[in-house]
């Protein structure tokens, strides 16, 4: 079918590109550019990541990252809603929170670990406080975007339909600004996401930066390169797994998808 | 409430502008808009306000639809003032403003969720009723983008009707649509007007559209908005753009437009 086959085209380009990436990488390794304690093979990295799933190491790690940043976006999610929410519909509020909002995005995530551990100890509530910190700025943000861009025809359309007060943000002004909301909220998982790996590479005793920092005590290169790919393709996984469904319902109502993603 | 029910407040609004005026107060200037102007349209016609571009036509309906307060004098419908926006009096604007998160019944049942008491399958039924009016049958799940300009203009006008508004204020409706696309909905409005007698203010700066739409033509001066002359227009129903009575006419909106000599000159939608 016409409509199948770029979308076909698009995926094996892209294998090539992951395998012409992977050969870089093993002709770097075998030319012995770099020490071999640096630089693992995509052979050793594959190996040492099968002997930490094989020994019980990898699979408590993953789970425990994974239910912490799940906690921690949600937490994250219902607070950055709320006050995008309040910053859309108040230009005070906005004007107040937009500024210190945009200060705390400059902040990296491993920034907010320090200050996580002297106010919560080496609890999985610092770790919930550096995710919440790393991702509630954007999405606050997006979702308050989102909202000052609606076509001021809607409201006007729905005030002269004799919509008004909570009907108004419930029925207009969340809908109309989705597109922008689910923006924030993708970014704000991959901030979280970078701020729970962040908070566990200097403080905890499982999860995926936990295993990245214990990689780099023993040395094993391998190790830290291996759960780097984990951690990229959990993240990726995710994102997929949350977004895609709701992406896609924006992009076929709104009209933004091309034929060929079509159903 | 029932559709019968809500057909009930169904009658034309007798609005009336007295002497209204606007100003837009800016910290770095202060623009008067519109008026001082008296208009009194009386239930059921059909009245199309053309000026030149700029001119405070769409600060008129934007004062009768309630979304700006005006400076001086009062809007009223029925003799009670105009505080505000509201179900009585649907607007429509040049851009069709549908909902796109919505499929084309659901926004044409939207306006009915206010009437309270209307069962889904009630506004679902109403919702088809006026689908069919404006020829959208078929067309209830279809996404607003898929939608070509004219129908969605057709489905902005539907979801306007269905609340059964006293009134309907439309700005420019069909300014950003093709020639072939226009002429058929002129037609099709004249037939939705005699089918539902809203009382309706129409604002253009097409001639020759306010000559095959009008019961009555206010042209307006350039801005501040006032009335320049009004033209009560008795030609017969159903009018073709194409009718050289309703040329002449046009040609007639567009002699008295270049009389009022802060008008723009060399205006060429005759």
């Amino acid at each position: 079918m016409p409509e199948v086959a770029p979308l076909r085209g698009r995926n094996v380009a892209l294998l090539a590109f992951l395998l012409l990436l992977l050969a870089v990488w093993q002709g770097v390794w075998s030319l012995g550019v770099l020490p071999g304690y640096s630089l693992p093979s995509p052979a050793q990295v594959g190996g040492r990541l099968a002997q930490l799933a094989g020994d019980g190491t990898l699979w408590p790690s993953v789970r425990a990252s994974v239910v912490r940043m799940i906690l921690g976006f949600v937490l994250s999610a219902v607070l950055g809603l709320a006050l995008g929410l309040a910053m859309g519909l108040s230009p005070m509020t906005d004007s107040c929170l937009r500024s210190l909002f945009l200060g705390m995005q400059t902040l990296p995530s491993v920034a907010w670990v320090p200050i996580a551990l002297l106010l919560f100890g080496l609890g999985n509530a610092a770790i919930y406080f550096v995710i919440v910190m790393s991702s509630v700025a954007a999405m606050a943000i997006a979702t308050a975007d989102g909202i000052a861009h609606i076509p001021p025809h809607y409201l006007q359309a729905a005030r002269s339909l004799g919509t008004s007060g909570g009907a108004l943000a419930t029925r207009v002004a969340l809908p109309a600004a989705l597109p922008g909301i689910v923006t924030g909220v993708k970014l704000g998982w991959t901030l979280g996401w970078h701020g729970v790996v962040s908070a566990e590479l200097i403080k905890s005793s499982i999860g995926l930066g936990f295993l990245l920092h214990a990689g780099r005590e023993l040395n094993d290169a391998a190790q830290v390169v291996g759960i780097m790919l984990v951690t990229i393709f959990l993240g990726l996984l995710l994102d997929r797994l949350l977004f895609a469904w709701v992406e896609r319902r924006i992009r076929v109502r709104w009209g933004f998808a091309a034929a060929s993603e079509r159903g | 409430m029932t559709a019968e029910a809500a057909a009930g407040h169904a009658a034309p609004a007798r609005i009336t502008l007295a002497g209204v005026s606007k100003r837009f107060v800016t910290p770095r200037a202060s623009v008067d808009a519109l008026g001082p102007l008296t208009l009194d349209v009386r239930e059921g016609d059909f009245v199309v306000l053309v000026g030149p571009s700029g001119c405070g036509k769409t600060t008129l309906l934007n004062l009768v639809a309630g979304f700006e307060a005006p400076t001086e004098g009062e809007v009223r419908v029925d003799g009670i003032r105009v505080g505000g926006p509201g179900p009585d009096r649907a607007m429509i604007f040049q851009e069709p403003a549908l909902f796109p998160w919505l499929n084309v019944e659901d926004n044409v049942a939207f306006g009915l969720r206010q009437h309270g008491g209307m069962s889904a399958a009630e506004r679902r039924a109403v919702a088809l009723e006026y689908l069919r009016l404006v020829h959208l049958e078929g067309f209830e799940r279809a996404f607003v983008h898929e939608l070509s300009g004219g129908m969605k203009q057709r489905a902005a006008f539907a979801r306007a009707l269905a609340p059964r508004p006293r009134a309907l204020l439309c700005d420019e409706p069909f300014g950003s649509l093709d020639a072939l696309t226009r002429e058929r909905l002129y037609a099709e409005l004249q037939e939705l007007h005699a089918e539902t007698r809203r009382t309706t203010l129409f604002v253009t700066h097409n001639t020759r559209e306010a000559a095959c739409l009008a019961d009555c033509v206010v042209v307006l001066t350039a801005r501040p908005a006032r009335i320049a002359s009004a033209l009560a227009v008795e030609l017969p129903r159903p009018r073709s753009f194409y009718d050289p009575r309703v040329s002449e006419l046009a040609g007639e909106i567009l002699t008295r437009l270049r009389a009022d000599p802060s008008s723009l000159p060399g205006r060429r939608n005759a």
